[in-house]
């Protein structure tokens, strides 16, 4: 049995389950659609945004409107999955800081302040994803500075997974876990390493799916510029796709062995690896059907739609199959931190009964304290006084020193003044005291010579 | 809190880094979504009414602007606002999304709907002009976006509504049993909910009237038109928002309305409540001189005027947010969680059994105060409970609060956090070796080198 260095308590709220047995599955399945959307939308913003780049410097290198055009409409794909991406990024947010609080809360914490930059960093490379879009026409005749904001921009969004990657690797094997860890102990990780590498070519290849179905509807443009665009739009599509995941049928293994031993042994105790299988066989299985049509640059809509829903159900499995080794790897710490924050909870609970029904011992009813004494603690005096020593405010044995009347004493606490003592922090004015308390208040002081 | 890792946030702080992403939030989302879509929709009704071409090219420029800030700016500084509190005080945000799941769920949802229907309004809008049949469906796009935007702040107000005024919703303590309708329809819900809306109409309109300036330069009809338009907006609304706004005061528990003054201005001049009542009067006074002379003589009115009248506006509402987030102090749930993330509930366990002890990331080797490790036990204290306010070296530095102060006087004065004279402060939890243990890691900062030294070689020895 692997040992846990960590375990983090849980919050002591129930799970919003409205009391239904299917909702926590339901919670489960609702996290990995939502995921997968999520990554979908990213997938294209980070292909088609540096698609868009590329392309644009093409254009310009070669001097055909053509690519220049390709450029300019893969702007559109980047606006509306930037917007999309964001937003289905928060239902995960969501579902796994209620499913998995201790252990997403903690690898958030460990990685910050850098958890900061997919907010940051999302911001700026936002706001020059706009620029390089709505300054495409203005900068028509200075495309070397417009492909230099398209480039930071890209290069900004390429960053943003670093800090996702790394936080999910993180939240997912708490037995790595130190007293220590931080960002760059979770970044450069081998599984984290090869997670990367996973996912970014998963992004050309699903950006690849996308510029199949894009360009399969340009090139029925009325436009003839557009129905160019379509069938560039259609080969670069079918090379991004194909190259990428055949590389991904090596790296996948990388992944999957550099997870910690006891995950790996639930992942294949419970029977996962099926979803491995299924998803090399779709991921084959579209690949054969797009080589078999390499050449062809009409691509029928009927092909470009078999591949669309092929991949679909490959990602679905792979991502289902994901959730399984993820929950293996973090059932062990949860259920411990479950018990650990029932048991605190009733041990808490019992303290505070037994403290509820204490007798009081407030200081007045003691025999030796005097009535003002007990009306400077009552008034809050005593967070700033002691009777011997200096704690914020002068001690009262120094103020009696300075034989004040009880009724000066009276004015000062409504008015203090500051001047008479150099070197403390000046005191709030406490006109709220009643003036007979602050009397007997006075007299104590004034006892204290 | 106890249950997760330290991320200290050096010099600014914990308080400064979130506010700076939180009033950012504020300042687009009020305005250039909840607002600015009403803003929205009325600009181009009265366009569509009156076949006002000029009016409807001037909506769909403050339309561009405002999507830019919203989605780029708006969007990501709100889900931010999770992602910050989420490193800072994971307690708090956890046990929100317990009771608020469903409702956080909602409105989710409703922010799909109302980021597809920006975007698809943005991406059709010019495809359909004024006078084509298509323009109808763009204003009932305007107008299902402006209830989307509206219907997402009204769930999150209600989160906020509950921190301050949960009411009666936690029916048992352990199990814990939440009473989700009554944390949703807390008392201050309703008015705060009137209050928000109606500033942010008005803030709406004074951004609208700043983008009017510069969209009209060549126009000064148009301006005239504009600006008349956007000002009785604003006008009109500031009666309805100070309704609402004193309806909402009069929800604030007693204590929090007694730390009113302070929150309005630092608690440094705490001693003078009439500096608030100055700034407060100057910041209207900036929104108000601006607003009616853009309205009276818009055509010759300077920008000056407009960009006073912004920076007065955006001082209220930064002014009202300080003064929401102070008050509710020592709390971040009232009556149930402190602002350091200590339930309420649990101070008289870890009192008795000490707060390191329940500490995950701390090593066990600090868990136990001894003479030998106290620095480094006092140091974890120290990050555990103050840091949520306090740096060591920055903004509301522990090292000047304590100054001048001996290690005895701040041991004192660590046992009497929350009484009157501090009433915002949560007490200190744990036991009284723990309560040394931060006096004298406290009282280490004082002097620069020696103490560091110190605190070095009890950290290298326990760790060997």
């Amino acid at each position: 049995m692997t040992d846990f260095r960590i375990i983090p308590g849980d919050i002591p709220l129930p799970l919003p389950t409205m009391g239904l047995e299917f909702m926590e599955p339901f919670f489960h399945g609702l996290l990995i659609v939502a995921w997968v959307v999520h990554i979908l939308f990213i997938n294209v913003l980070l292909g088609a945004s540096l698609a868009s780049v590329y392309f644009n410097s093409k254009g310009h290198k070669e001097k055909n409107p053509i690519f220049d055009r390709v450029a300019y409409l893969l702007t559109t794909p980047v606006t509306i999955s930037e917007n999309m991406g964001a937003l289905w990024g928060v239902a995960p947010l969501l579902l796994v800081s209620i499913l998995l609080t201790p252990l997403f809360y903690s690898s958030s914490i460990m990685i910050s302040p850098h958890w900061l930059h997919i907010i940051y960093g999302n911001v700026v490379a936002f706001l020059l994803s706009y620029l390089y879009k709505y300054t495409w026409h203005t900068l028509e005749h200075r495309k070397t500075l417009h492909i230099f904001i398209g480039m930071v921009g890209v290069a900004l969004f390429y960053t943003l997974p670093w800090a996702f990657m790394a936080n999910v690797q993180l939240a997912m094997t708490p037995s790595t876990w130190t007293y220590t860890t931080h960002f760059w102990d979770a970044l450069l990780r081998a599984d984290t390493f090869f997670r990367l590498v996973h996912f970014y070519l998963a992004t050309f290849a699903v950006t690849g799916v996308f510029m199949l179905v894009y360009g399969m509807y340009k090139r029925k443009s009325d436009n003839a510029e557009d129905r160019e665009a379509g069938v560039v739009l259609t080969r670069t599509g079918k090379t991004w796709f194909i190259i990428p995941t055949v590389l991904n049928f090596f790296v996948g293994p990388l992944v999957l062995f550099s997870f910690p031993d006891y995950g790996i042994e639930a992942f294949f105790e419970n029977g996962y690896f099926w979803g491995i299988i299924l998803t090399v066989a779709l991921a084959l299985f579209a690949l054969y059907l797009l080589l078999k049509d390499f050449f062809n640059d009409d691509l029928h809509a009927k092909r470009v739609w078999t591949v669309v829903a092929v991949m679909i159900i490959a990602i679905l499995s792979m991502a289902s199959l994901r959730h399984g080794m993820r929950m293996g790897l973090v059932k062990p710490v949860l259920d411990a931190s479950h018990a650990k924050t029932e048991l605190f909870q009733r041990e808490s609970l019992a303290a505070f009964e037994e403290a509820k029904n204490a007798p009081a011992t407030p200081i007045a009813t003691q025999a030796d304290v005097k009535p003002g004494q007990a009306l400077a603690e009552k008034h809050g005096c005593l967070a700033c006084h002691n009777a011997d020593i200096k704690v914020v405010g002068p001690a009262y044995k120094e103020v009696a020193a300075k034989g004040y009347t009880a009724d000066q004493i009276v004015e000062l606490v409504k008015t203090p003044k500051p001047e008479n003592w150099p070197g403390y922090m000046p005191m709030q004015p406490m006109p709220q005291v009643p003036a007979e308390d602050v009397k007997q208040i006075a007299e104590w002081i004034n006892s204290l010579k | 809190m106890f249950d997760y890792p330290i991320f200290e946030m050096p010099f600014i702080g914990h308080r400064l880094l979130f506010a700076f992403d939180a009033i950012l939030h504020v300042f687009i989302s009020h305005g250039a979504a909840v607002g600015g879509s009403i803003i929205l929709v009325l600009s181009q009704w009265l366009a569509i009414k009156n076949n006002d071409q000029k009016l409807d090219q001037l909506s769909y420029k403050i339309l561009f602007t405002f999507f830019i800030l919203a989605t780029a700016v708006g969007a990501l500084t709100g889900i931010g606002i999770w992602i910050h509190i989420n490193i800072i005080n994971p307690a708090a945000i956890g046990a929100l999304l317990r009771v608020f799941f469903w409702k956080w769920f909602i409105e989710w949802i409703v922010f799909n709907a109302e980021m597809i229907l920006l975007l698809w309004l943005f991406l059709i809008w010019k495809k359909h002009p004024l006078g084509t049949q298509g323009k109808k469906k763009v204003f009932n796009l305007v107008l299902s976006y402006a209830v989307a935007s509206w219907l997402t702040m009204a769930i999150i107000t209600a989160i906020l509504g509950f921190m301050m005024t949960p009411g009666n919703w936690l029916k048992s303590y352990f199990p814990a049993e939440p009473d989700y309708v009554a944390a949703l329809f807390n008392p201050s819900w309703i008015p705060s909910l009137g209050f928000r809306t109606f500033w942010s109409i008005a803030w709406a309109a004074a951004m609208a009237m700043l983008l009017t300036w510069f969209f009209t330069k060549k126009d000064l009809e148009l301006r005239q038109q504009a600006m008349r338009l956007y000002g009785t907006v604003l006008l009109v609304c500031i009666p309805f928002f100070v309704l609402f706004g004193a309806w909402y005061y009069a929800q604030f528990p007693q204590a929090a309305k007694d730390l009113f003054w302070m929150g309005a201005i630092t608690r440094r001049l705490a001693a003078h409540p009439e500096y608030a009542t100055y700034l407060i009067v100057a910041l209207s006074s900036m929104v108000l001189i601006g607003a009616v002379s853009l309205y009276t003589k818009p055509k010759h009115a300077p920008v000056f005027l407009a960009v006073m009248m912004l920076i007065g506006s955006m001082g209220l509402i930064g002014e009202f947010e300080r003064v929401r987030e102070f008050v509710r102090k020592p709390y971040i749930i009232y009556d149930y969680m402190y602002a350091n993330g200590v339930r309420v509930a649990d101070v008289p366990y870890l009192n008795k059994t000490g707060y390191l002890k329940h500490a995950a990331f701390v090593p066990p080797d600090f868990r136990e105060v001894n003479e030998q490790n106290k620095l480094v036990a006092g140091k974890y204290l120290y990050q555990m409970q103050c840091r949520y306010c306090h740096t060591t070296n920055g903004i509301n530095s522990v090292k000047a609060r304590t100054a001048g102060l001996s290690e005895e006087a701040i041991y004192i004065r660590i046992g009497s956090l929350n009484s009157a004279a501090t009433p915002f402060m949560p007490p200190f939890t744990g036991t009284d070796a723990e309560r040394k243990a931060l006096a004298a890691y406290l009282a280490s900062l004082a002097t620069h080198d020696k103490p560091a030294l110190a605190y070095q070689k009890q950290l290298d020895e326990v760790k060997k």
